[in-house]
């Protein structure tokens, strides 16, 4: 018997023009663990919305056909009651915390179904002799990385001990390591024979814990595959789906990893970085803020005492997370301010308050760096000249023309970060600065992004880009800079075809 | 030492109360004082040492300042300024490091079972939480509008201080929205809202601690109240 | 959707935290001013509503359920307390959210009008924190002049703010409210209800 039955489904939200799900008729026996793939919004969150009951209860809009899960009638059941038959991992391990301390976390739902402390205590343990988590126990959420937040709210979710165990796109702001403990974790609930529905656009780690694969394309179930024919996809095949690689070459998870053997490439012309010292350890006491050398050692978060970058390439920024990528950007753009460091190009020396004005990071939320009410007066916002011919050129070489007094806000997640970067390139800096652009796009919305970083460093510009995506390494990338710790381990050109 | 979070607000409605009539002797500043104290030593017990040095620093400046440098009779800009901080600090700082360290201590399963052991209604007791849960979240998106706004070099908002409200203002609150929605989705599918009674895997307990500490804390308000009123 | 009942559920909880906690973010910001200058105090009833009209305009259209105000000012209520303000402000800020709330209320939280006037009177709550200058006026005054004020700063204080001024400041925190409602709808309407989060 099936656990999960949609019949002739369709919903649309409320507001927006067409419909999200059109006419899905999906089955799902006990024990099956299904990945759902396709483009963003094709519809697979929806999906995930729909066993959970978000949809309608929680997200309103035009709801058609039947929807059982283990026996409920979603229409008619309110959220609560599903607490423990479904349990959902959402994507973002930010916002899906209650508690700010983590075993408070992992309890909150079985306190909520009002379980007796003696039982819930049990489960805790359970969970986390399961998931290893000794290590992250009584700690601040706000004091975990990606990957062990993420883990923390898997915990919670089993700890309700769902029948149903759905996850959201879990990966996207995970580093290498940190999806392969997921998928630890994935494995287990399958042995313990749960039903895992997972929508995903990272492909790579789940291919065989997987049995069936559904391919959802503007709304509609538009293929399915067995666990096996999935995995034998061939590369072309999985390239004509629009979808991110099944399988990793060997080379390009070492270098995603910082896993290289150490060298620095000598580059011409190249951008010298000198005294880039930073660490957020504050020396405790002290009121007076010290300057960081090359001698504070293990204390520093980052240390680089000289590099040379190469000059109006795209540069892929790799290691696993916490080494020090994202201080490495910040610090390189002038947000640190106690980072002395300085850039040389051309002869020139910039530091403190003029790294700013050279460099221009987008960030990995862009939500924070949008602040006007239409695209157009967001890249004026930039221009220096406030010239409007210049600025419509600049929002049609990157599609956007037509969106050009649409809210930035109301755009889809790539749209808004090809608004940033449309004010990256009115700001006229020689180096951009890229935060993990590509972590929760799909394969299409990738390929845009590692184009236009191609095309940005064709027009002179230098590239940085922090990123855990192999694909887009082999994608775009010139040169690849592993960090470790803070350090630089090596710069070598990529091996991209 | 753990200290039930009971004692902890009952602590911060004393510091509040006492921080509310002014000491006008030095009697009464001596209470005043150890009472601000005790917040102090907690925060140590607790291995808390920088911010505790941190209060300790801005508070016993504030208070030198006022009591040796500053009087009625100042006058001019810089006193007036120095007043106000000096004001801000000696007013508000022992409320202040009570809710630091109540904040930073409580965590929020003790903090819901307490406010259901008192009876408050779990709606408010929700609401509550999510406000202490809430001020780092916003420290935190601030702080990186901050920075997207440095980089962009509108901090200033063009000169223009509705601009300068409203650069700030709009992304917070879309990312607080957004943060919002993506939390309740969260909480409400791990059951939060529904008919069956919360319960807790945090047992509250008053120990030798807890009954010293309220002792003590009653005993010097009364005190205060007797020689500040009826003497 | 079938149903939309009128009682506050989790969700909204939930959301009446998080306003709250941008609602006190705001205040305590742009309160810190007060310290430069004692009128300043006074000039809350301007400041205050104008700034908090943004995040409260679209907290009224995200919950529209009886109560909302109501718990906010609790809330806030509790929070200033907790921030040493005192307790005997309190319970007038709670009455006014409760009044606000009615308003609000009546106008089935969707009229606009009825909103304008509602935040006008929840503002109130800023004159609450004036009670102690006016109630205890004398012992109050020696009190900050005992408790380290300057004269100077104590004077112009209750220059500022007395009994015959405080009808005055009232009528500016219901006038500014209103006018604090208006502004702050435009900027929703600018940027969030263009953005379709609304």
């Amino acid at each position: 018997m099936s656990i999960v039955e949609l019949e002739d489904v369709s919903f649309q939200y409320k507001g927006s023009k067409e419909g999200s799900l059109v006419n899905v008729n999906l089955n799902i026996e006990q024990g099956q663990t299904v990945l759902l793939c396709g483009a963003s919004g094709s519809g697979k969150t929806s999906i995930i919305r729909l066993i959970n009951g978000l949809i309608p209860h929680y997200y309103s809009g035009e709801l058609e056909g039947e929807i059982r899960v283990a026996d409920h009638d979603i229409k008619k059941t309110e959220l609560h009651e599903l607490a423990g038959t479904v349990g959902t991992v959402f994507q973002n391990p930010r916002s899906q915390f209650f508690s700010v301390d983590t075993d408070g976390e992992i309890v909150f739902g079985p306190e909520n179904i009002g379980l007796e402390p003696k039982e819930i205590r049990a489960r805790m343990n359970d969970v986390v002799a399961e998931m290893n988590l000794e290590e992250i126990l009584g700690r601040s959420i706000f004091d975990l990385s990606g990957g062990q937040k993420q883990r923390i709210a898997c915990a919670s979710v089993a700890a309700l001990m769902p029948n149903i165990i759905l996850l959201d796109e879990p990966s996207s702001n995970l580093d290498f390591d940190s999806i392969e403990l997921l998928r630890g974790i994935i494995l287990e609930w399958k042995r313990q024979g749960k039903t895992i529905v997972i929508s995903e656009h990272r492909l790579w780690y789940l291919k065989d814990a997987v049995d069936r694969v559904l391919y959802i394309e503007n709304g509609r179930l538009a293929k399915e595959w067995n666990g096996e024919e999935f995995a034998c996809l061939s590369e072309d095949e999985v390239k004509a789906y629009k979808l991110r690689p099944v399988v990793l070459e060997e080379e390009l998870i070492k270098e995603i990893r910082g896993d290289c053997s150490s060298s620095v490439c000598e580059t011409d012309p190249s951008i010298v970085l000198k005294d880039f010292y930073f660490s957020y350890k504050k020396r405790p006491y002290l009121i007076l803020k010290k300057k960081f050398k090359e001698s504070d050692g293990d204390l520093l978060n980052l240390n680089i005492p000289e590099l040379k970058i190469p000059e109006g390439k795209v540069i892929g920024l790799v290691g696993p997370n916490g080494t020090g990528k994202s201080t490495f950007l910040r610090c390189l753009c002038g947000l640190e301010g106690d980072c002395k460091g300085k850039i040389i190009s051309d002869g020139v020396t910039y530091k403190g308050g003029q790294r700013l004005k050279m460099c221009y990071m987008v960030m990995q939320d862009v939500n924070h760096q949008l602040f006007t009410d239409s695209v157009e007066s967001e890249v004026m916002l930039s221009l220096k000249d406030k010239d409007t011919k210049r600025c419509d050129e600049i929002l049609d070489s990157l599609g956007l023309l037509e969106y050009k007094d649409t809210h930035p806000m109301a755009l889809s997640g790539g749209q808004k970060q090809r608004v940033a970067i449309a004010s990256a390139i009115a700001s006229d800096a020689k180096i951009l600065l890229f935060d993990e652009p590509t972590s929760g796009l799909d394969y299409s919305h990738m390929e845009k992004v590692a184009e236009l970083l191609k095309q940005l460093s064709l027009s002179g510009a230098t590239v940085i880009v922090s990123t855990h995506d192999p694909e887009l390494i082999s994608e775009c990338c010139d040169y690849v800079l592993g960090l470790k710790h803070g350090k630089v381990i090596y710069l070598k050109e990529s091996a991209r075809d | 030492m753990k200290l039930d979070p009971r004692t902890k607000l009952f602590m911060i409605f004393v510091v509040s109360l006492v921080v509310m009539m002014s000491a006008t002797t030095p009697f009464l500043w001596a209470i005043r004082l150890s009472i601000t104290l005790i917040p102090i030593i907690l925060l140590i017990t607790e291995k808390k040492y920088a911010s505790a040095l941190r209060f300790l620093l801005a508070y016993g400046t504030a208070l030198v300042l006022t009591f040796y440098f500053l009087s009625a009779e100042s006058e001019g800009l810089i006193a007036s300024l120095l007043i106000g901080y000096c004001g801000i600090v000696v007013q508000f700082m022992p409320a202040l490091i009570t809710a630091w360290y109540v904040v930073r201590t409580t965590k929020i399963g003790e903090f819901m079972s307490c406010m259901q052991k008192m009876h408050i209604p779990d709606g408010i007791a929700v609401s509550l939480a999510v406000v202490m849960r809430f001020f780092p979240t916003i420290k935190e998106e601030y702080s990186s509008i901050n920075d997207a706004m440095r980089m962009r070099g509108v901090m200033l908002g063009g000169g223009n201080v509705l601009k300068m409200v409203e650069f700030r203002m709009i992304p917070l609150l879309f990312s607080c929205v957004n943060i919002g929605e993506e939390l309740s989705a969260a909480a409400i599918t791990r059951g939060l809202g529904g008919e069956a009674k919360r319960s807790s895997v945090v047992e509250l307990k008053l120990g030798v601690a807890d009954y010293l500490l309220m002792t003590f804390l009653t005993a010097a308000t009364v005190i205060f109240v007797m020689f500040k009123y009826c003497l | 959707m079938e149903k939309t009942s009128n009682k506050l559920k989790a969700k909204d909880f939930i959301t009446i935290g998080i306003f709250t906690a941008i609602l006190f973010a705001v205040e305590f910001a742009f309160g810190m001013l007060g310290y430069i200058h004692p009128f300043i105090v006074a000039a809350y009833v301007v400041i205050l509503p104008l700034a908090s009209g943004i995040p409260m305009m679209l907290f009224y259209s995200k919950v529209e359920k009886f109560g909302m105000i109501t718990i906010v000012s609790v809330l806030m209520a509790i929070i200033m307390f907790v921030g040493g303000m005192g307790y005997l402000g309190a319970p007038l800020i709670i009455i006014s959210g409760l009044i606000a709330d009615f308003i609000a209320k009546s106008g089935n939280y969707k009229s606009f009008k009825k909103i304008i006037i509602s935040f006008g009177v929840f503002n109130l709550w800023i004159c609450a924190n004036y009670f102690p200058i006016l109630v205890t006026a004398d012992s109050y005054r020696q009190d900050l002049i005992d408790g380290g004020y300057s004269a100077e700063y104590v004077s112009n204080l209750f220059a500022a703010i007395n009994i015959k001024t405080i009808g005055i400041l009232v009528v500016l925190a219901f006038v500014f409210g209103c006018i604090g409602a208006v502004l702050g709808k435009a900027v929703v309407k600018k940027h969030f209800e263009k953005a379709g989060i609304v």
